[in-house]
């Protein structure tokens, strides 16, 4: 009790410089009284305020973090603050699936003339944490591994090898590209000669998402590429040409029709059956939708300690090999952030705070943006369940934006747009 | 005449030596679709089903993948420097792989050759290895074109010998696995069947000889096209070593750590400048063949591989180790 009692919480508020800040000013110049306990880190606008910087002041021990910026309509830079907010919308429901406090990360709207209401904020903040104690990160209790809803397997039939071969050599042989990526016996090959084709197969082990291929130098300098997807991993497709990381004419696209390679997330596809390719091969039945959702729930239903208990043990074995990343046709990046190191970004140690650091990293990065193809997961030497990480961003864009990537090429960024109409419950 | 001991006994050994502060590590099921070698919490945990091949290796038990080689806390204008925190615990590996075991006395040349690596050694020193002979293998299994076999002793203390019925023949091979063991085992006129390991597959001699004389050459780029440039091979082969050394901390104080490295990676061979020597894909799966194959035996007189064939079993891609060399050997 008497620790409790002698507790004084840190609470750090990063604050926007034409808004908060100037109601932070505000508060001073008026002779208004607040606690103490608050450290501002002045930033330009609500929307530079980057997700690893919260993450950051909580490895630094910080107790509690604000964010705060000008009120919708405000925004000296005309839109960051809208930027911002449906940034939060995505990441909230992230940092709520690993377990972290979700009564210590506060937002608020205050205006420069608002002096008042920082004031109050800032009271109410540091009396609540307060109450709630030093905030202990990464420490949860540890968990039983969860039992998620087992889901049919289903495998499809295969006979489409033949017509899948026949396209290849017939693309090859005609010229019109110059190499075709698909799955070979023991992995992806890259074919590039007619009387080759017959190396390549469709089985249940063409599991590899190969427009992760795209972004590689090496496959790119063999020339007009055709390529083989199935329906989830065209999904992928759609995004990249989104982000102008292809020109959609200058690929030839060879769609699989697929009954489920009896992976989990073949159960209840949705897309069986490639949309946008040049060319479809075979036909696949629909599957009996599910509810992908249902296993999120399974985690959803522990406590926060227990939720944080059971990712703190799964970032544990994270080797930090960056298979998740590499196997990713949406890591797309020159350099990763984690690999920047002139300053240091994201701690490149294995340890606990640096896994915690990449991982949600990794994440955030794929919010409204990643395809569900599960590549990531299905790598990790680790077992690292990467797929609810993903899963809840996706959930939190399906339920909130009623947007999942990759289905609809006219669509617009997710995360690279805004309106006026996100909600804000969060926020006060 | 042989020693032996029965499963439930070894998981009895397993809860003595935690209740007595040791650190017990072995095959343990991670998730769904995972075993790793990991630290165990209760003897339970441990997996002793002969088909389970782990992931990774036990080299992390002795070479973690982030290790504080040393503290500093800033204070005012004093920085104090602070003895390493990692505790360096008696530990016991039970059921590795005997190609896991023998890749220790192959990386003990590399950790003493001219610096004597003192976390390493202590390390090595505070622990005894117990490993499963493999009454299966698998297809990335190719321990026998490694000199080694089901039942190699190399690097382990003692190697216990599954008569597939729940039951192992005991063969204590060091005073370290004799003390282990004392007064744990029976007698028994059994003695352990023989176990048929995988078939050769490759010739190391001929695949260093191509690597070190086929510098440049298109087949590396025929054979990495695939590669995507992850540290799965790396990360979990129980021979690869490269490691990096890293600061990292803030304002109050930080540490200095030593954390594993690949190859594979770009950054592993950018230069400050910007310039990059290994700057294709092909060159590092090249580096990497050579570097087992070549370079690592004309220093230190042996291959820097085991055949356990994990880096072919887990690449994301296909790919590994097994799949080029076996090109090599036989093209």
């Amino acid at each position: 009790m008497s620790e409790n009692a002698a507790f004084e919480p840190k609470i750090i508020a990063f604050v926007c410089n034409w808004c908060t800040y100037l109601g932070a000013d505000l508060a001073g110049t008026s002779r208004l009284e607040y606690p103490a306990n608050v450290r501002i880190v002045r930033l330009p606008c609500m929307g530079r305020i980057d997700f690893n910087l919260l993450i950051k002041a909580f490895e630094m021990k910080a107790d509690a973090v604000l964010v705060s910026g000008c009120h919708p309509g405000d925004c000296h830079y005309t839109s960051g603050n809208y930027h911002a907010r449906r940034r939060w919308m995505l990441f909230r429901p992230l940092l709520d699936l690993l377990g972290f406090d979700m009564r210590r990360i506060h937002f608020s709207w205050i205006s420069g003339a608002e002096g008042h209401k920082f004031q109050q904020v800032i009271t109410e903040i540091t009396e609540e944490t307060r109450k709630l104690g030093p905030y202990k990160l990464y420490e949860g209790k540890p968990v039983a591994y969860p039992k998620f809803p087992e889901t049919v397997l289903p495998l499809g039939d295969f006979g489409a090898e033949a017509g899948m071969r026949t396209a290849a050599r017939k693309l090859l042989s005609e010229g019109t590209v110059q190499v075709v990526i698909g799955y070979g016996e023991r992995g992806p090959v890259f074919v590039t000669k007619a009387e080759d084709a017959d190396k390549l197969v469709w089985n249940k082990n063409c599991l590899t998402n190969l427009t992760a291929y795209l972004k590689r130098k090496e496959i790119r300098a063999l020339g007009k590429a055709a390529i083989v997807v199935k329906g989830c991993d065209e999904r992928a497709l759609v995004v990249l040409e989104q982000e102008s990381q292809i020109v959609r004419s200058e690929l030839h696209v060879i769609g699989m029709a697929c009954e489920g390679l009896g992976i989990p997330k073949c159960a209840g596809c949705a897309v069986r059956q490639p949309r946008f390719a040049d060319e479809v091969i075979g036909t696949a039945k629909p599957a009996e939708p599910i509810d992908h959702y249902a296993a999120l729930d399974v985690l959803m239903a522990m406590t926060p300690e227990e939720r944080m208990g059971f990712w703190a043990e799964q970032f544990d074995r994270c080797q930090r090999c960056y298979a998740c990343r590499q196997v990713c046709p949406m890591c797309y990046c020159e350099q990763c952030l984690v690999d920047k190191n002139h300053p240091q970004e994201i701690a490149a140690s294995a340890t606990l705070t640096g896994n915690f650091a990449w991982q949600i990293t990794r994440a955030f990065h794929q919010a409204g943006r990643c395809v569900g193809c599960g590549e990531c997961s299905r790598v990790c030497p680790a077992g690292i369940d990467l797929w609810a990480l993903n899963l809840t961003l996706e959930r939190a864009a399906e339920e909130g934006f009623e947007f999942k990537a990759g289905m609809e090429p006219a669509a617009t960024s997710l995360i690279g747009s805004y309106s006026v109409k996100d909600e804000e419950a969060f926020i006060q | 005449m042989s020693e032996i001991i029965a499963q439930n006994l070894l998981r009895q050994c397993v809860g003595e030596w935690l209740a007595a502060g040791k650190r017990v590590a072995g095959p343990k099921q991670v998730s769904w679709n995972r075993v790793l070698y990991a630290p165990l919490k209760t003897p339970a945990e441990l997996l002793l089903d002969l088909q389970a091949r782990p992931v990774n290796s036990i080299k992390e038990f002795f070479f973690p993948k982030h290790e504080q080689l040393y503290g500093y806390k800033i204070e005012g204008n004093d920085i104090r420097l602070t003895d390493s925190e990692e505790a360096l615990p008696e530990q016991i590996i039970l059921g590795g792989h005997p190609c896991d075991a023998a890749a220790l006395p192959i990386l003990d040349h590399v950790f003493n050759w001219d610096y004597k690596d003192s976390q390493y050694n202590a390390r090595r020193a505070a622990t005894t290895i117990v490993t499963v002979a493999c009454a299966t293998h698998d297809d990335a299994c190719f321990c026998t074109s490694m000199g080694l076999g089901p039942t190699a002793e190399r690097g382990s203390d003692a190697l216990l010998l599954p008569f597939g019925d729940g039951s192992y023949e005991v063969r204590c091979l060091t005073e370290k696995g004799k003390a282990l063991f004392a007064g744990k085992t029976t007698p028994s006129d059994k003695t352990a069947p023989e176990y048929a390991g995988p078939e050769k597959k490759i010739d190391p001699a001929k695949v260093g000889a191509f690597a070190r004389d086929h510098f440049e050459d298109p087949f590396w780029k025929e054979q990495s096209l695939a590669c995507l440039g992850c540290g799965v091979c790396a990360y979990n082969c129980p021979t690869c070593h490269c490691f990096d050394i890293v600061d990292e901390g803030n304002a109050a104080g930080g540490e200095r750590a030593r954390n594993w490295d690949s190859c594979q990676f770009p950054l592993f061979t950018l230069h400050a400048g910007g310039y990059n020597p290994r700057s294709t894909q092909p060159n590092r799966q090249r580096q990497r063949v050579y570097h087992k194959f070549s370079i690592y035996p004309e220093k230190f007189g042996e291959a820097l591989c085991t055949g356990c064939g994990a880096c072919t079993r887990n690449c994301p891609a296909g790919l590994g180790i097994l799949g080029i060399a076996t090109e090599i050997s036989h093209g």
